[in-house]
């Protein structure tokens, strides 16, 4: 059976390897948490994964991931709205690769935006905007055999 | 033994002879298998309840799990005329347990924009069909 990880990275890889989202966010896509000090970033957090199974093992792996760019408001730049629309653009019904999986369709259940007061400076604030999707991956049959033997 | 209902295997041999080479179904993750008889009402004046003999077994029962362009069985044998041979082993790591027969089946396909698209099915009984091992 592949490794669940391998969505995580493969929808993470997607975003990282676009340009332009690389130039309207420019500190990086991350798992959960970004390293801290960074004004401008994308988060990608894992919301719920549930497995559908069949007689030869896990057939369907349906994830629910929030993705949103995040943009420090004081830093003076624009682009939170431009960078939620990469996002969806990069997402909506595009292909996530991941080793020992098949892409079986992605698209977004919710739209995600708020602002957030920053917990030290209240005088600071972030904006969230992105959404929540839904990927659904499918083991390989490779690999669904192999597991079974 | 009791083991778990996950790996359960339906076998599927077109051909429709015994004992066949069926072979596995795959993306499938249910299947029910009915044996009920019908019972006979023979109660007469006298008789302080109802009284039944049963009659003829009943084998009839469903399949289901998702559609998978890769096997195509299911859906082909709902267009038979003539019955194939099914077989139902409740636990692959115990194939020598299982019921079979010749069967006609049919075909149901599910989609909906939210989930994967699932394809269930409908057996009856095409001939006769045995169960094994026959334990005495």
């Amino acid at each position: 059976m592949p490794d669940s990880s391998a969505i995580d990275a493969g929808l993470v890889a997607l975003l990282q390897a676009d340009a332009q989202l690389a130039s309207l966010m420019p500190d990086g896509v991350y798992m959960d948490i970004a390293p801290p000090g960074l004004q401008r970033y994308v988060i990608v957090s894992l919301v719920i994964a549930e497995d559908r199974a069949t007689f030869e093992g896990r057939a369907i792996e349906d994830c629910l991931y929030l993705v949103k760019a995040v943009m420090l408001t004081t830093s003076g730049a624009t682009g939170i709205k431009e960078a939620a629309a990469r996002i969806d653009a990069l997402l909506e019904d595009r292909p996530v690769v991941a080793d020992g999986y098949h892409w079986m369709g992605g698209y977004r259940e919710e739209r995600v935006r708020y602002v957030e007061i920053d917990e030290t400076d209240s005088t600071i604030r972030w904006q969230h905007r992105g959404g929540r999707y839904r990927v659904q991956m499918t083991p390989t049959p490779t690999s669904t055999l192999t597991t079974k033997g | 033994m009791i083991l778990t209902g996950r790996d359960g295997q339906v076998l599927w041999d077109p051909a429709g002879v015994t004992p066949g080479t069926p072979v596995l179904i795959v993306s499938i993750n249910n299947f029910k298998l009915s044996l009920k008889r019908n019972m006979i009402d023979v109660s007469c004046f006298g008789d302080v309840n109802r009284v039944y003999v049963p009659g003829l077994k009943d084998v009839s029962g469903s399949v289901a799990g998702f559609w998978n362009s890769e096997d195509t069985a299911l859906v082909e044998a709902a267009d038979m005329d003539t019955p194939g041979l099914l077989k139902l082993v409740p636990h692959a790591a115990e194939p020598t347990y299982f019921w079979s027969g010749l069967a006609y089946m049919d075909a149901d396909i599910d989609t909906s924009v939210d989930g994967a698209p699932a394809l269930s099915g409908t057996f009856s009984g095409g001939g006769p069909w045995v169960r094994e091992p026959i334990v005495p």
